[in-house]
């Protein structure tokens, strides 16, 4: 799913700094599952907001609203009267929720809360940890199911990269596994080395027009 | 401003200790509320904040010693949870308002006590 | 519609004598949500119960505060009386005005009081019923292992009529505690009979646990024996799979003639034909592991009948001698009435190998020297450690182990012979260092435990105490990775949504789960976070 991290407090505060009603827009989804942008999420920034205004700052008023999904138009719909009722909006959602609340109330400034980070999954209770890169290519059939887009430090596709480190790890960044060490281990379980001896060439980046656009065939 | 120090009490440790406490009249400030929990795992972060936004003066939250907790890892999640939220309170810079984790089991009236004259004494005045 | 609080004082016999009750009732009564407000001298004895009784049925009470003592003294006790009033027990919460209020402050605390029961008055307005109900059980128990806790365990559960399978690894009953029968005064060979003609117990060995799925009262256990595997429905488990010991040597070393260990040399004691009699014997114990009663116990038995036996000079190094356990004091002293040296020593003696004999090095803290002894045998140190195949049972169960890798036996707090999941219970050895003594009292209390349990074939508890409401839940995993008791798994909706599941037996009311969901969707009836934010928000209210 994708993961999320609150930015740093002094960044958001600075966004919000001219606003005296704010309106925290939370996610139910991902970020709700990564512990960023949930109703929980929501209620401890808000009340840190609260509470930071009772140190002698402006008074602001805070009002707190989370939804299903906020990349829905249908359910950020629902927040209408809260977004009116606000003279800014901070969402805590992933970059296409926050960006569906800009476009639904043009009129209104919507900040971003969070910085989205990558699409990942948890390697344990509360370690978020990144797998793809969505770069539009997947070729995990020929990697065993291990991506070095984004697990090798130099998105190598014919690696490794002769620098890897005593006990598997990466020459860049020595807390991680080379990405290719543990390819070639998954590929031997499967008895297909074979694949590590194919020359792969280079990525076409372009196979993804940015913005992406995909049409679905109607059911 | 409620002025109250607000403590969350463990049913397992802290709450019985604060009983004993009573029993053998050993007296602490009167601003203490007690909330029961069953486990200071139950303790949430938005609890501790809320207490803050009523206008506490400061929060205890009381759990089983270490390693002692009928709940297994309820006093570990409790103090992490607590340390994270000296952390959103520093950010915003109402860390005069101390939030703090005490173990103790439910025969130890005097740490009860002691942890509440630990918090107060941390309690910073506004302006400080 | 709005609920309607019955708040009942109590001053506790006049115990309570720092409060102004006239004025606290009035201003309780002005509560938002308050419909009557009553003052009683003894509110837990029969005449202030048929106060409540009648004050509840008629003022149409349907939440009850009592503001008097500790919850932990007379909640249960006030919750029945609601029951019997036609009310659900859980309406019901209780202000503590008394340890927490009036002894706990000097001067008049009616200030505090009054908040206090807001609290409480906030608390119960916002409180859910819960039922109970019994849920069916299966009354047959699995005991794995088939030492002396296994055997005593599974005779003893036949015994209170239930239905006991004792899983052994090996291929024959008790055959790792055969060599200790000396030692221990038991006769394993006659216990290993009588579980064998009891109809009760079904026997399997050279049998092991693969696989295991449910919760307490429904465990489905899958046993994998002689090539085949099958599965098998319990309502409990019990674990007794012993431990093992390995002496403690350095590297350079190895055990042999006159390396040996404790078991070693009772079979030299026993053996008739023993051509040489070592006519001086070392003992090393207490020095790896400093809580190993067996090694104590063993130690001095071994070492008086070696006196005893074959007249040899005996030394014995340790740190301390721990005598904590029945009938090791007297030893000590009768040890040592024999003629048995002590040494104590801060640090590990040295032991080298000195032609064909042993030589130990160490320096006793009373003589202040450093003193050697060559002796012809050495009883070395042995470590305790948790039998093979512990760890894996214990993945295969979810459970934890100590830091030493026994079961857990280190929490106190916990009922020592019980796992945190519901229904799993450990005796013997495998729960760490434990002497006879010590295994004996622990098989009746689990047997106990048991038969509490699965007896009636089934088990009273609180519906839905704890539940992921199904809306919400995105079956996020978390709280089934966190949940301390194994309570939780995924289960489908009625309409085939996968949500988290709190099993109603196994759930141990704790409110972990309930913290970290991150969609909020746990509902925990009595500490949900409205009611806890109740209590917050009442704070200075006045």
């Amino acid at each position: 799913m994708i993961i999320a991290e609150r930015k740093p407090m002094a960044e958001i505060r600075q966004m919000i700094a001219p606003y005296k009603k704010l309106l925290l827009a939370g996610c139910a989804t991902c970020v709700a599952v990564c512990w960023a942008g949930g109703e929980k999420e929501v209620g401890i920034l808000a009340s840190q907001l609260r509470l930071a205004q009772s140190k002698g700052r402006k008074k602001i008023s805070v009002l707190e609203a989370t939804v299903e999904r906020q990349c829905e138009k249908e359910m950020v719909e629902e927040l209408r009267d809260k977004v009116q009722e606000a003279d800014a909006v901070l969402s805590l959602a992933c970059g296409s929720g926050i960006q569906t609340m800009a476009e639904m109330f043009e009129d209104k400034p919507v900040f971003p809360a969070v910085n989205t980070t990558f699409i990942g999954m948890p390697e344990r209770e509360g370690l978020w940890v990144e797998m793809c890169g969505a770069c539009g290519d997947c070729f995990l059939d020929r990697t065993g199911g291990i991506c070095p887009v984004v697990r090798c430090a130099k998105g190598l596709l014919n690696g490794p990269c002769g620098g890897t480190r005593k006990g598997g790890k990466c020459e860049i960044d020595p807390e991680k596994d080379c990405a290719w060490v543990l390819i070639y281990r998954r590929l031997e379980k499967q008895d297909r080395l074979d694949l590590m001896r194919q020359y792969y060439t280079p990525k076409n980046f372009r196979a993804v027009k940015r913005p992406g656009r995909i049409q679905s065939v109607k059911a | 401003m409620n002025k109250c120090i607000v403590a969350f009490c463990c049913e397992h440790s802290a709450y019985p200790a604060a009983d004993l406490a009573g029993k053998l009249r050993l007296h602490y400030p009167e601003s203490l509320r007690i909330i029961r929990v069953p486990c200071a795992g139950r303790v949430d972060v938005i609890h501790i904040l809320k207490a803050f936004e009523n206008g506490a003066v400061a929060v205890l939250v009381l759990g089983c010693e270490d390693g002692a907790c009928h709940h297994i890892t309820g006093n570990t999640r409790a103090k992490e949870r607590v340390e994270y939220c000296n952390m959103l309170l520093k950010e915003i810079e109402a860390d005069g308002s101390p939030v703090a984790m005490f173990n103790l089991s439910p025969n130890e009236p005097h740490k009860f006590v002691r942890a509440v004259n630990e918090i107060t004494k941390r309690i910073k005045e506004p302006g400080r | 519609m709005k609920n309607k609080v019955g708040v009942f004082f109590c001053d506790c016999g006049g115990a309570i004598n720092n409060i102004d009750f006239d004025a606290a009732v009035k201003k309780v009564a002005k509560f938002p949500g308050v419909t009557c407000v009553n003052l009683s001298s003894n509110l837990c004895l029969e005449e202030g119960e048929e106060k409540m009784l009648s004050c509840i049925k008629e003022e149409n009470i349907n939440r009850v505060v009592v503001a008097a003592c500790s919850p932990d003294f007379k909640e249960h006790f006030f919750r029945q009386v609601l029951e019997s009033a036609g009310l659900n027990g859980h309406l019901f919460s209780m202000a503590n005005i008394r340890e927490q209020g009036s002894w706990a402050h000097d001067g008049d605390i009616t200030v505090k009081a009054v908040e206090l029961i807001k609290m409480a008055v906030n608390r119960a307005r916002l409180l859910q019923p819960v039922k109970k109900k019994k849920f069916p059980v299966n009354k047959d128990v699995l005991v794995v292992g088939g030492g002396f806790a296994a055997i005593n365990a599974a005779l003893q559960l036949s015994r209170v009529g239930l239905r006991t399978t004792l899983l052994e690894g090996e291929a024959v009953l008790g055959s790792e505690t055969a060599e200790l029968g000396g030692l221990c005064g038991f006769d394993i060979g006659s216990m290993v009979s009588e579980v064998e003609g009891d109809e009760n117990i079904e026997i399997l060995t050279s049998a092991e646990v693969r696989a295991t799925a449910g919760k307490i009262g429904d465990f489905t256990v899958r046993i994998r024996k002689g090539g085949e595997e099958i599965s098998h429905k319990y309502g409990a488990v019990v674990l007794a799979t012993g431990y093992q010991t390995k002496l403690a040597l350095e590297s350079e070393l190895k055990s042999d003639i006159n390396i040996v260990s404790q078991e070693k040399l009772c079979r030299m004691l026993e053996d008739p034909n023993l051509e040489i009699r070592p006519r001086t014997i070392g003992f090393m114990f207490d020095f790896s592991d400093e809580n190993s009663r067996l090694s104590t116990l063993a130690t001095l038995n071994n070492a008086l009948a070696a006196r005893q036996k074959w007249d040899s000079e005996i030394y014995v190094f340790c740190k301390s001698v721990k005598v904590d356990s029945p009938r090791a004091e007297k030893l000590y002293r009768e040890a040592r009435d024999c003629g048995v040296v002590f040494l104590k020593c801060e640090a590990r003696p040295r032991i080298t190998a000195d032609n064909g004999r042993v030589k130990i090095e160490a320096k006793d803290v009373f003589l202040g020297e450093d003193t050697i002894l060559a002796c012809d045998l050495l009883v070395a140190e042995e470590l305790l450690l948790p039998s093979e195949g512990t760890e894996a049972l214990s993945s295969l169960l979810n459970i934890r182990r100590d830091s030493r890798g026994f079961y857990q036996d280190e929490n106190v707090h916990l009922y020592p012979v019980a796992s945190e999941k519901k229904g799993i219970f450990f005796v013997g050895g495998c729960r760490g260092d434990l002497d006879l003594s010590r295994v004996l009292t622990d098989v009746p209390s689990v047997v106990a435990s048991v038969y509490e349990l699965l007896s009636s074939g089934n088990i009273l508890a609180e519906v839905e105490r704890v539940k992921a409401d199904p809306q919400k839940c995105v079956a996020c995993l978390t709280c089934i990775r966190v949940c301390p008791h194994d309570a939780i798994q995924l289960v489908r909706t009625d309409n085939s949504k996968e949500v988290a599941g709190i099993s109603d037996l196994a759930c141990d009311a704790c409110g972990v789960c309930a913290a970290i969901c991150p969609a909020k969707a746990i509902i925990f009836q009595g500490y949900r976070d409205e009611e806890i934010l109740a209590q917050i928000e009442t704070i200075g209210e006045s």
